[in-house]
This record gives C-alpha cells, structure tokens and sequence, in this order.
C-alpha cells in the first residue's frame, strides 16, 4: 500500500495504491487523521491505482467524510475501479460521496 | 347441494320399501287369515254337519225304541185279540193287558168294526193309565159325539188293511196330552178285519227327547208328522197349532223352506241353507221310520261360526297389532339407518378431510428428490408408502448452515388423531431445529412440548439427526424409535440409547450420540411399517431381509425402489396394515472435496497472508476476478473480526482457517480458542442511512453477510467457529 499526497492550491489530492486491507488501514490510519484536520479544503481521493479495499479502509473514508462536513470542506473519489465500485455499492458508500 | 339430493332419493327409496313391506306384510297376514277362516268353516261346517247327523240318528234311534215297543205292545196281543173275537165279554181284557204290559203305552182300545158284531155295532173298550201315578181307568169310546168309527186311527188301518201310525192329536179322552197312536187291524179267521187294536204314546217324552239334543246352546230341534203338524218346537205356541206349509207361506224365504218342508215330508235326510227371518241357517234332517215323522236340528249360521268369529277377531287384533308393531320397528330401523347413513357420512367425510391435511401434511414434507441437486456432497432419498387408513409417519429433513437436519418418527395408533399429532410433531421439528443445532436439545424441547399437553397419551418414536456436511460428523438422538442401519464397510445397525418415545414423560433429558461420517458412510432409516410388513403366513420382512436388501452400490433413490419392490414380493396380496416410511441419506462429502488449510496467529499483519490462501481456493474452484475479490473481502472481514475481538487481549493465539471447493461451492471454516464472539450478532448495519447517522464499526460483517450465502456461528467445545459459505 503506497499513498502519495499532493497539495495545489486549496486542493489536497491523495493518491492510493495498491491494497488498502486491514494492516494498510491501520498503517495509515495516523497520515490520515492528520489530514483530517486539513478537511476544509477540498480532499480529492485518487483511487485509480487502488485495487482492494476493505471495512477498515472504508472506515478511513467515512472518517474523512465526516470531517469534512465538519469543517466545512469538501471529499471527491476520483477515478475509482469496478471492484472499489462493488465494494461502494454494497456498502452504500456511493450515495455517501460525491464520485468522480 | 348434491349430496343432500342422494339423501333424500336414498331415504324416499327407503321410505317405499318400508312401505311395501308392511303393506306385503298385511296382505300375508289377510291371505293366511282368510285361509284360515275358509277352511275353519268348512271344517266346522263338517263337523256340525256331522254331530247334527250323529244326534238325529241317536234320537232317531230313542224314537224308533218308543215306537218299536208300542208296535209290540200290539202286535204281541193280536193272536189274543183274534182268539178274543169269539168271547166279546174278555173284549176288554186286551186293551188292559197292553197298556199295563207295556210301559210306553199310556192308551189302548179293541175298537170293533161297525157291523162286524150284532150285539152291539159299536164297541171300543178303552183303557188308559195316568203316567204318573200308574192309575188305570176304563172307558168306553162308543159314543156318540167322539164316533171312533171316523177317527184317523181307526178309518187308516181299515182301508190300508195294514198297521199304521196316527197324526199326533191332543187326546180329549186321556188327559189332555199330545199323543199318536198306533193302530193294526185285528182279522177273524176268515181274513175279515173284525176290529182295531191300539196303543197310544204320550208325546210328551218326545218333547223332551228331542229338547235333549242340543248341538250348539242356540240350536233347535223341530219334529214334524207326515202331515206336516208341527209336532215338536221351541216355539210351544206352534206346536199342533200350525203345520210347515203354513209357515213356509209366512216367511220370507218361501222356495228354501218350502224345498226343505217337500223334502223332510218325502222321508229324505239331509241337510239344507235356510234363511229365515233374516238368519241363515242350517236344517239337517232325516225321517223316522215308519211314522211318517220327520226330525230336522236348526241351527242357526250366527250360532255355528261364533267360534270361529270370536277367533276371527282376536286374529285380526292379532294381526293389527302385528302391523303396528312392524310400522313402529320399520320406523326405529329406518331412524337407525339414517343415523347410521349419515354417521358413515360423516366418516366418510372426516376421512376425506384427513386425507386431504395428509396430503397438506405431505406436501409440506419434502418430496422432491433429489432434494439438493446442487449438491454433490449429499445422494438423499425418502418415502412414504401410506397404508389404507390414515397413519401417523413423517420424516422431514432440510439444510441450514451447511447441516442436514432429518428425523423420521412414527406415531402410536392410527386415525385422526396419529395424524394430528403427526402434524405436531412435525411443525415442532421444524420450530425446534431453526435455531437449534443439537439433536438431544430439538428432542427435549419437542418432548416437553408434547408432554405438557399430551392428554391423549399418544406418543411417537422419533429420530432425529444433524449431519455436518463440512466435518462429516453425524450427531443424533433417539427417541423410542427403531434404531437406522448404517452403511460403512459393513451393514450394521447405528447404536442407540434406549431413550423414552416423546410425549410420555415431561422433563426428560435425551441423550444424543455421535458418530464420524466419512465420505460414502450412508444411513438408512425406517419405520416398522417396513420391520413389521407381514406376508399372508403372518411373517414379518424383518431387519435381516432389510439388511441384506441394502447391499451393494446404489443411488439412494434404487435403494429405496429396490427396498419398495423386496417388500412387495414378500408381502404379496396380504393388505399393508401400517404406513412405510423410509429416508436413506448417502453423503458424499469431505473426500470428494480439497481442504485448504491455512492458520494465522492472532496478529492483524497477517492478514496480508489471506489474498495468496484464497487465490490458491478460487483457483480450484475456477473463480472469477470479481468471486475472488469478494471472497477474499467476506474473508478478510470475518478474519479481522476475529482477531480484534476474540483476542482483545492480544495473547500469542492462533486462527485456524479451513476452505472447502465442492464444485462450484466454497466454504471457509473459521475458528479460533479466544472469548466467545458471535459476530452475526451484531446489528446489520443501516447502508442508507445517514453520513452523520452512520456508524464506524459493523461494515465488516455486513460485508461478510453481503458476499457469502450462509454465515453461521457456533461455540463449539470452548471454540468459536464461524463457518461461511458461497454458492457459485
């Protein structure tokens, strides 16, 4: 699991890569908390290289998500393959965020 | 509507026979009556006839002696009458010694004939004797104003020149009494007939004689002289008073009377119908010899039925209350009968009924085989032959969370209410196995169920068994019934503990047993409709003919055909008395599928390990991408789960995972030793709620749920298992 995190203007664009199981969840869990703090800007979640994504790495976006409602900011899924999509739709995450 | 319709015709045609019944009946009754009546008159008509005859002939005969002596008085006296001719004075000697010579004669005379003596031309000494005191007194009847010479009984003998008996006249000389006299000419030596000798009888005897015959209390008896003077009658008044021409001319019947009248004076006997005054009657008749008399008994019809009247009637009553007696018993059995008719009605119709919730009852049952056709891990067959009255067997058998739950059970007695307990029994199998996994547990509650409301005292041998389809493990517990034969290496029966039936004693605890089922193990199980199938010699098929019968490799469906034919050859055309059920269950599990086995300690890093495990399963079990995403997703989940809440303590443990592909069918078994968890406790997760109503925790299980087809969780010998499986 690699992410990268790239800031542009008021936009932060997370890049994800590879699985994103219950250790890489837990591995990333601190980068992200830290992001949230940052939730009022607009988050863009980049999940074109992501390719698995377990309950724990959908806790991680629900966390965002509720942050940024908080703060006032805004998350964008971006790019997102069939298989996330599945996992999305059989969580209700679709009609949660705004995808891109 | 239309079997009201039948009632009616069926009770109309009832109503009819009923009817004719009596109405033959009576008609019976009348014919025999009739019968009996006309041959009773005959027969009393004969025998009338016959008495009427006897008595004639008997007062003929009491007449004929009166007469016979009176002829002899004269006749014996003659020869001295004639001797006398010549002596006149002892003239008067002969009428003398007749009367006191013979006791018959109350009156004798030697009467001359005019001119024959020239002394006198006049000349009848008379001697007469009282009856009753025996006084004899002598007087002469040669006057003037009685002129013996014109008197009947002297002017016959005279011109017949022979013996002759009188009319019957009141005698004016003699007291007044109603006699005859008998009269025969005396003759000198010349052959001139020089006087008449006499004897005269008292009628009076005859009076009495006559009155003596008495055929029947209302019969009567007439004497009538060849004159037709009525001579003797009930009827005093007429008596020398009238004659039977006369009163023939008076009656209302003139050709009858008149027929009898010519033939009584003609001396005929006989017997002839009469109606007179309105009454028929009987005249049987028949003449005294040389009298001229004739002596006829009446008797009246009225009189000579009354007999047979009064029987008549008291058969009639009889044969009313014959009928009565029918009509009410024909009532009361025709009652009966429809009581009857509509009780085998109702029967008829509660059986029917029966069989129809039978058939309810059995379609609920499972009946279509094979039952699991994606199942390659289970060949199961089961069927029911149902004798002719409603019986009381079930099995019934389903899978949840990879376990075949089955039973077979039989219910004591038959009818309808083996059948509702049947019904029972069944639904609490059903109720009782949803969400209980031991068979020990299903039979205890089944039993206190049953018990507590078992007023009838019915109970039902019951097996019940769980057959883990992914251990190859069979649990099970018997209740009463007849232990199942299994099928391994050899044939043998499956032990059993001797447990109570259900339904006998509340409270109970059942034992349960358990034993390994391996790959092409099977278990066959029957009630002892099968056992206890007799042959017309009254043999039973018995456990050694099943035993053998169940050789040799078959599907469970030939099995059972095979098992149905065996028994039908035995049985032959003796009647089946008991319902046939049998469930043979063949598994086929565990060998036939690849185990995968992976075990991860409780460290979540090792999760990592899962994508490699489930690759090398999918791979068997040909998935495709998205199966293998998922599977690996529903794993994960339920791997994690474990690890962060069975180990919260996180203690060096391990979690066992073992994955099954049977086809197209792949299922993990997840068990580890922490604390208990049941993760499909938790609430399933609101995936539309809300963001701000959403909940962290439960994604996992919701997903777990979501991709696999069955989760089940159990505590097992201080394990938790979770056992998952996918359908593809």
């Amino acid at each position: 699991m690699n992410i990268n995190i790239s800031r542009e203007n008021n936009t932060i664009t997370v890049y994800f890569s590879g699985r994103l199981d219950t250790p890489a969840a837990q591995e990333i869990t601190p980068q992200m908390n830290a992001l949230a703090e940052e939730a009022s800007n607009s988050i863009i979640l980049d999940c074109s290289e992501l390719t698995y994504i377990s309950s724990s790495g959908l806790r991680i976006f629900l966390m965002l998500r509720k942050a940024a409602a908080e703060k006032g900011g805004k998350i964008i899924v971006r790019s997102i393959t069939n298989d996330i999509r599945s996992v999305f739709m059989m969580t209700g995450f679709l009609n949660l965020f705004e995808i891109h | 509507m239309k079997s009201d319709r039948k009632d009616n015709k069926k009770l109309g045609i009832s109503m009819r026979a009923r009817l004719l019944l009596v109405v033959v009946a009576a008609l019976t009754l009348e014919a025999t009556a009739i019968i009996q009546f006309v041959y009773a008159q005959r027969e009393i008509k004969q025998e009338a006839s016959l008495r009427a005859k006897s008595e004639l002939k008997g007062a003929e005969n009491k007449i004929m002696d009166v007469v016979n002596q009176a002829e002899a008085a004269v006749r014996n006296s003659i020869w001295v009458a004639e001797w006398c001719l010549e002596n006149p004075d002892s003239l008067v000697r002969i009428p003398q010694r007749v009367v006191s010579e013979n006791p018959v004669v109350v009156g004798s005379t030697m009467a001359l004939v005019p001119g024959y003596s020239v002394k006198d031309s006049l000349f009848a000494p008379y001697v007469a004797k009282n009856m009753e005191t025996g006084e004899i007194r002598r007087v002469s009847l040669a006057t003037e104003e009685y002129d013996y010479p014109s008197q009947e009984w002297f002017t016959k003998p005279l011109e017949l020149n022979d013996s002759y008996w009188s009319e019957p006249y009141f005698d004016e000389n003699g007291g007044d009494i109603l006699m005859t006299t008998f009269s025969m000419p005396v003759k000198d030596k010349n052959g001139t007939i020089a006087a008449i000798l006499t004897a005269d009888i008292s009628l009076d005897w005859l009076t009495e004689l006559v009155g003596e015959i008495k055929v029947y209390p209302n019969a009567f008896n007439i004497v009538i002289s060849r004159s037709g003077q009525i001579m003797v009658c009930p009827v005093e008044t007429l008596v020398m008073q009238t004659t039977v021409d006369r009163l023939a001319l008076e009656s209302d019947d003139y050709e009858a009377l008149d027929r009898v009248n010519r033939a009584m004076l003609s001396g005929q006997s006989g017997e002839m119908p009469v109606r007179y005054q309105g009454q028929t009657n009987h005249v049987y008749f028949s003449p005294v010899e040389r009298t001229g008399w004739s002596l006829s008994i009446v008797l009246p019809e009225k009189e000579l039925y009354n007999g047979v009247r009064r029987i008549g009637m008291i058969v009639k009553l009889l044969q009313l209350l014959g009928l009565a007696m029918l009509i009410v018993i024909l009532r009361v059995a025709a009652k009966n009968q429809a009581k009857y008719h509509h009780l085998n009605e109702q029967k008829e119709r509660i059986e029917n009924e029966l069989h129809i919730a039978r058939e309810i009852q059995m379609a609920m049952i499972p009946k279509t085989f094979p039952p699991f056709p994606e199942r390659k891990d289970l060949d199961l067959a089961a069927a029911i032959i149902p004798a002719k009255e409603v019986g009381g067997d079930l099995y019934d058998f389903f899978i949840r969370d990879e376990k075949l739950f089955f039973c077979i059970a039989d219910v004591s007695g038959k009818g309808i209410p083996a059948s509702l307990v049947m019904a029972v029994t069944r639904s609490l199998f059903r109720a009782m196995s949803t969400h209980e996994d031991s068979p020990a547990k299903i039979v205890t509650s089944m039993n206190n169920s049953m018990s507590e409301t078992n007023e009838s005292s019915m109970f039902v041998t019951f097996f019940c068994g769980v057959l883990d389809l992914n251990a190859g493990q069979l649990r099970y517990c018997n209740a009463g019934h007849n232990p199942p034969m299994i099928l391994t290496d050899a044939i043998r029966m499956l032990p059993v503990e001797p447990n109570l039936p259900l339904g006998i004693l509340s409270g109970m605890d059942f034992i349960e047993q358990e034993t390994p089922f391996h790959y092409d193990d099977a278990l066959f199980l029957y009630t002892d409709g099968l056992s206890e199938a007799e042959n017309a010699a009254q043999e039973q098929f018995g456990e050694a003919r099943i035993e053998k019968t169940l050789h040799g490799k078959k599907r469970s469906q030939d099995h059972l055909e095979n098992i149905k034919q065996q028994v039908s050859l035995f049985v032959g055309e003796a009647p089946q008395s008991d319902d046939l059920t049998m469930l043979f269950i063949h598994y086929l599990g565990h060998a036939n599928k690849n185990s995968h086995h992976l075990t991860l300690h409780n460290n979540i890093e090792q999760i990592a390990l899962l994508p490699e495990f489930v690759d090398a399963v999918a791979e068997e079990a040909q998935l495709d991408h998205e199966a293998i995403f998922n599977l690996n997703l529903a794993l994960e989940e339920a791997v994690s789960n474990v690890i962060m809440y069975a180990y919260p303590e996180k203690t060096d443990n391990v979690v066992d995972i073992e994955a099954m592909v049977e086809g197209k069918r792949v299922s993990f078994v997840i068990t580890d030793s922490g604390k208990p968890f049941d993760p499909t406790a938790k609430e399933t997760v609101d995936i539309n709620a809300d963001m701000g109503e959403r909940p962290i925790g439960g994604l996992g299980i919701h997903l777990v749920r979501t991709i696999m087809d069955t989760v089940n969780y159990e505590r097992k010998e201080g394990k938790n298992v979770l056992t998952i499986t996918k359908n593809y």
